[in-house]
């Protein structure tokens, strides 16, 4: 009898939970990139098909994070685990529920994105995804010396810096077409041409990066404003021209915003044109 | 009470054992139970929490469009496509969508002003209910299919007729001529909604020209309105609340201020508004103009015919002398108007406004207004044609006549007999789902047109977003059923370098000067002026009024557009519904206003169901008992109980839960009442209370029986003699913390509450800017309603006390910013902080929703979220502000002074390498204020706007008393008895 409760409400909790599970964003902020765009859209796609975001042309792209999930067996196995603590408690097996009520938190931890996924603290820091394409910033920032903003051009007049546009990459693939003193035309740019010759047609689609770097929403941070006051990219990027992929190097937590904003003349570099920040909640939070 | 006797503990060990035997026998023990319940939350923690940040795609544009930066608005300068004003509008547009509406500082006419309606366009254009496709007898078409079919009948057609609305388009007047020369047939029909007939008509017959003038308020220092509601929806708001406002600003040494008088049945907000105010029945307006007229006659020397005066006027003489003498010592300067509809009536306002010599100074008929053109007398001769079946094509044109048509069961008659109905509409409303083939209009964000609302100004509208639907603007579908295969755009453009650039000084070059314009939005051309008229004196005698007083024991009607719904067009927009009222202060659906007089003899409350019946038709509206409204009156706003137009018209929340919200009614159209005039009233047994925002109306505090410190006000002779009048020191500020300290900025508002007329425009321009969700009807009565700043409306006197015209003062309210605010020391999470420039500040990340702060508020500004109130509707979420977090359940918001706005001037000036100017920063609803009442800076500033403003003689903080420290500083109200003198 106790047992057949125990298992109906193990096998309820997560199914109760599981529907709530899904991240809810409904937020202007994540539908910042799906504006309907003047010239670059078919005027007969309905409404539905212009509000969601664009889907990647799946058999020419891999994703990251596509695949095999440990998340349901590792949940289910962790339950498991908590059954047998508590099954070793009723029998007074003294010690093993420690080591079972262990056991169970470790695997759900892993189970739940280990390391890498584990936000609550909210740092993702070392997150490095594997991108649809593989750009170099160790061969663009760091080898050619191209401007940061030659290409996220917005991080000097805007609060975001934005990716750039396909068309921003063909400037310069229009010609090169594969690496320096190699005939042999690189696969990474041929996916980069794919998008562009898709251009014009109605299964148009557009190269869907993963986002590395993520504040929550009712975080404001404005990259105009870091920009002129002469803060680095570097600063909270990290070494990115030496990244061939790019890694979150700072934990974009709020503790590490506020190291900066709250020194005092002395303390910050001097290329910084004002020491320290505004440290009122407004600042970012609104 | 545990008992403590022997026998007591007796009982309570049987208890026990009792209850143990119990569970038992349920086979179940206490431990066991706990048992599950900390395995099952376990589980339900661990399964619930998904702990992983969602992987989010950046996707960026394939081709970069011209100036597009991610996250940085584009502003375009366009036209409102709201009503017939067409005021200039800024159109913020981000990452390719539209979300906000601002005045145009550059329009000569709205001036950077911009209505609630106005603003509140932009969820029109994501009003899912739109229509989305052309349909043909009601099954999906392509436009071809229906150009195909339209052309076919027109050619055939022996009788063609295009029924609209006002447009004040001249490109579109240009499209419907060059149709009209193809089909000869064609005749153009144009009503409006709320008729303003009888003023072309008067003009007609007093200065032979049929024209709606162009009334200058801004000239005006006599102003004596007969139930003209100017500064509510009348004609051209925006314009006329912006004109008066300048003469209600007593600081400004030149001039002084100017006198207002008003005579109206109901308390509309231009009575609340007026120094003096006085109650008439709809059918004595006639004789009190015309008495008024003898009165000017008599001051001005008039030796022509005089009107008689048909019965009581209703005004006593007193009050009538005085006007005439304010009106006869203002001369030139003087104004006076009328919103009847009766050509009798405009003709006797005619009449004074010659003998005082308005025209040419207040009144411009020389460049008239393009507003109001409808015509009663060609819609009667359509409806007599449509009766026979002599119309063969029949086409509605962004109009909803089945609705708002006073004769609309005429019309549904003759639609049966019209050879083929098209109607081009936003949604499938009343009209076009009768029409055979209905057909999407484009919304006026999505297309290109222009507009002349008063001669010699012109303006352009660009689109700025794709049609979102299968839309097409009314031009181009009459430029395509007349066989013209251009575009909207370039037939504009064609219009322009033929009909506009010729009278355009300075201008070198047709493109320059078409970019320029597109730019700027406005043009101001140098179009002849129409030869001087001279008043005819003959139209005076002879007259009689068209109203006829009511029969015994009936009301006479006096249905107005109201402040948020006019004529009704935006029925189906949530944030116009939700918009209370200025002056009953209720919203969602419409209700019957009565005298206190009335109410009482009939034994009626407030929201108690009145059916109200003309003879053949009846409908049931709650009652709603409103000060200084005239006995033997019944007032009903237009707009409400729309069948066609959606689901948030029809009434919101549509799933009803509860009992109460059952009996929540959504309004009803009284438009088909207003022909009879009169009604009766009869009391049922149900109730149906209203959503108001504010239940108590007067300043008198119910405790302490005196007026508090809430609303100052004075006059102007006692201002004249010391300007601190009204404006008491304040008694010394008890403070109970230390004071902050604001090293750099300190951010002020002050808000003149002698210009401020309550036209709600701030508020919606809020709800825009700051995310602010809708509740519905039911949370509005359970006082849940969300806008961070409203209007609050007081009545002089005290409750109970009766009152023929209150004295009415309108108060926005919104976070005071206090220095010392209370509501931060009662957060236990400190979730509401005070910033190092003087903001008082809502963290949603860390609130969780005590509402300490809301009980610990003396103004009660503090709102919560009890629900998700964000929109589900993924067409409305396009509309939303991508720079301000969307709160969820359980947080707590407020005002914060457009803390975005702050931060974005304050980036903008470090990026441009200066220092941050007074001017830099501008809240949502100081920008939309039509009569600049509402100035932001910084108090730190010694010579800020608001700085400057907060040192006047009027300033004062509203409740200084409690030593909060606001940070809002009004300026006292003051009213213009001068003429007394």
């Amino acid at each position: 009898m106790k047992w057949a409760w125990l298992l109906v409400l193990a096998a309820a909790g997560p199914a109760v939970a599981g529907t709530g599970h899904a991240p809810k964003r409904k937020s202007a902020q994540t539908l910042r990139y799906h504006a309907v765009v003047p010239g670059h859209r078919d005027p007969a796609a309905s409404l539905d098909q212009q509000l969601l975001p664009q889907e990647p042309l799946a058999d020419k792209v891999k994703t990251p994070d596509e695949g095999f999930s440990i998340y349901w067996p590792g949940i289910a196995f962790s339950l498991v685990l908590l059954a047998g603590m508590i099954w070793a408690w009723q029998f007074g097996v003294r010690g093993a529920p420690l080591v079972l009520a262990l056991l169970a938190i470790l695997c759900a931890y892993l189970s739940l994105g280990g390391r890498r996924y584990f936000h609550l603290l909210g740092n993702q820091q070392g997150y490095e995804p594997v991108q649809p394409i593989a750009f170099s910033h160790a061969i663009h920032a760091g080898k050619l010396k191209i401007s940061c903003f030659y290409c996220h051009y917005g991080a000097r007049s805007s609060d975001v810096a934005g990716v750039p546009a396909v068309s921003v990459c063909m400037n310069c693939h229009n010609v090169v077409k594969g690496m320096a003193g190699s005939k042999e035309p690189s696969a990474e740019i041929a996916k980069l041409l794919h998008f562009w010759d898709a251009r014009a047609t109605p299964e148009a689609a557009t190269i869907p990066w993963v986002r590395v770097h993520h504040l929550p929403d009712f975080a404001h941070f404005s990259h105009r404003v870091h920009i002129a006051n002469g803060i680095q990219c570097q600063e909270c990027h990290g070494p990115i021209q030496k990244m061939d992929r790019v890694r979150q190097a700072a934990s974009l937590s709020m503790g590490w915003c506020i190291q900066c904003h709250r020194l005092r003349p002395g303390q910050a570099p001097t290329h910084w044109k004002r020491v320290g920040g505004p440290t009122d909640c407004a600042a970012c939070h609104w | 009470m545990p008992l403590v006797s022997e026998t007591g503990e007796k009982i309570m060990e049987d208890d026990a054992a009792k209850a143990g035997a119990d569970d038992k026998a349920d086979g179940l023990t206490r431990r066991d139970f706990l048992e599950f319940l900390g395995a099952s939350f376990a589980a339900l923690s661990m399964a619930g929490c998904k702990l992983r940040t969602p992987v989010e795609k950046i996707l960026p544009y394939v081709r970069q469009p011209e100036d597009a930066v991610a996250g940085k608005a584009l502003w375009f300068a366009s036209t409102c496509g709201g009503c017939s004003s067409a005021c200039g509008v800024l159109v913020k547009s981000r990452d390719g969508r539209p979300i906000k509406l601002e005045g145009n500082p550059d329009h000569p006419l709205s001036r950077g002003g911009l209505c609630a309606r106005g603003q509140a366009t932009i969820l029109d254009l994501y009003d899912s209910e739109r229509l989305r496709q052309p349909l043909i007898g009601g099954g999906e078409a392509s436009w071809a299919t229906v150009d195909a079919e339209v052309r076919r009948r027109l050619r055939s057609a022996k009788s063609v007729r295009i029924l609209g609305r006002t447009s004040t388009s001249p490109s579109l007047d240009a499209a419907i001529e060059r149709m009209a020369r193809r089909y000869p047939s064609l005749r153009r029909v144009v009503y409006d909604p709320i008729s303003s007939w009888a003023i072309a008509e008067a003009h007609r017959r007093t200065h032979g020209r049929a024209v709606v003038p162009h009334y200058r308020f801004d000239e005006a220092r006599a102003i004596v309105g007969f139930d003209a509601d100017f500064l509510g929806a009348w004609l051209f708001p925006v314009e006329f609340i912006r004109g008066w406002s300048k003469g209600r600003r007593p600081d400004q040494p030149q001039g002084g201020m100017s006198w207002h008088a008003q005579f109206e049945p109901r308390l509309s907000v231009t009575g609340a508004n007026a120094d003096l105010r006085a109650g008439l029945l709809p059918s004595q307006e006639f004789s009190a103009v015309a008495a008024l007229g003898r009165l000017v006659a008599s001051h001005t020397g008039w030796t022509g015919p005089l009107p008689a005066v048909e019965g009581a006027c209703g005004v006593d003489q007193g009050t009538l002398e005085r006007t005439a003498g304010a009106l006869s010592k203002a001369g030139r300067n003087a104004l006076v108007v009328s919103g009847s509809n009766d050509p009798a009536v405009q003709i006797l306002v005619n009449w004074i406004n010659a003998m005082l010599g308005a025209y040419g100074r207040t009144i411009d008929i020389e460049r008239p207004s393009r507003q109001a053109q409808g015509d009663d007398s060609a819609v009667s001769e359509l409806l007599a044609q449509m009766g026979r079946g002599a119309v063969d094509v029949l086409i509605v044109l962004d109009a909803n006549p089945v609705y708002d048509l006073g004769r609309a069961e005429e019309f549904k008659e003759g639609l049966k007999k019209v050879g083929l109905s098209v109607a081009l509409a936003d949604r499938l409303d009343e009209t076009a789902s009768l029409c055979r083939i209905a057909a999407p209009l484009s919304h006026s964000l999505e297309a290109f047109g222009d507009s002349r609302p008063v001669s010699g100004v012109y303006s352009l509208q660009q689109p700025t977003i794709a049609p979102l639907f299968d839309s097409r603007p009314a031009l181009e579908a009459v430029l395509r059923w007349s066989g013209d295969r251009s575009s909207g755009h370039d037939f504009i453009k064609g219009f322009w370098r033929r009909k506009v650039y010729p009278h355009v000084h300075g201008a070198h070059g047709f493109e320059a000067f078409w970019r320029d314009s597109l730019q700027k939005g406005v043009v101001l051309a140098d179009e002849p002026r129409m030869p001087a008229a001279h008043f005819s004196a003959r139209a005076v005698s002879s007259l009689k009024p068209a109203r006829k007083p009511a029969a015994a024991g009936a009301f006479e009607l006096a249905a107005y557009a109201s402040v948020a719904l006019a004529d009704g067009r935006q029925a189906n927009n949530p944030w116009l519904q939700e918009l209370s009222d200025p002056v009953t202060r209720a919203s969602w659906g419409n209700y019957v206003c009565l005298a206190p007089e009335d109410a009482k003899r009939m034994g009626v409350e407030e929201g108690r169901v009145l059916r109200l019946s003309d003879g053949a038709r009846s409908a049931e509206l709650p009652a709603y008992v409103q000060l200084g409204q005239t006995p033997g009156v019944a007032a009903v706003a237009f707009g409400y109980g729309r069948t066609g137009a959606g689901k948030v018209a029809a009434n919101y929340p549509t799933v009803k839960l509860f009992p109460i919200e059952k009996d929540l009614l959504a309004g009803a159209n009284i438009r088909p009442f207003v022909a009879s005039g009169a009604v009766t009233l009869a009391a049922t047994d149900r109730t149906s209370p209203l959503s108001k925002v504010q239940i108590y109306d007067f300043e008198t505090d119910p405790l302490l029986g005196q007026k508090r410190n809430i609303v100052q006000e004075t006059t102007e002779s006692a201002y004249r003699l010391d300007p601190h009048s009204g404006n008491p020191p304040p008694k010394k500020e008890e403070e109970l913390w230390p004071r902050h300290k604001y090293p750099g900025h300190k951010w002020g508002m002050a808000i003149d509450l002698n210009s401020c007329s309550g036209c709600s425009a701030c508020v919606i321009a809020c709800q825009v800017e700051n995310n602010v969700p809708v509740v519905g009807k039911a949370e509005v009565r359970k006082g849940r309603d969300m806008s961070w700043i409203r209007i609050d409306r007081y009545y002089s006197g005290a409750p109970g006390q009766p009152q023929a015209s209150p004295q009415v003062a309108f108060q926005p309210m919104l976070c005071q910013h206090c220095d010392n605010a209370p509501c931060e020391t009662v957060c236990p999470v400190l979730a509401t902080v005070h910033s190092s420039e003087g903001l008082n500040m809502q963290v949603y990340n860390r609130c969780v929703g005590t509402r300490y702060c809301e009980n610990n508020c003396p103004y009660k500004v503090r709102r919560f979220n009890w629900f998700d109130y964000a929109h589900q509707d993924l067409v409305q979420n396009l509309a939303l502000n991508p720079d301000v977090t969307v709160r969820q359940r359980g947080v707590m918001e407020k005002c914060n002074f457009c803390v975005q706005r702050i931060y974005s001037g304050k980036f903008q000036a470090r990026e441009d390498d200066r220092v941050l100017k007074d001017g830099d920063i501008t809240p949502a609803c100081a920008q939309s204020c039509p009569a600049q009442a509402i100035v932001f800076g910084d108090m730190n500033d010694p010579d800020s706007r608001v700085a400057k403003v907060a040192r006047r003689s009027r300033s004062y903080r509203v409740l200084a008393e409690l030593g909060v420290g606001p940070s809002v500083f009004y300026q006292t109200k003051v009213r213009n008895d001068s003429e007394k003198a």
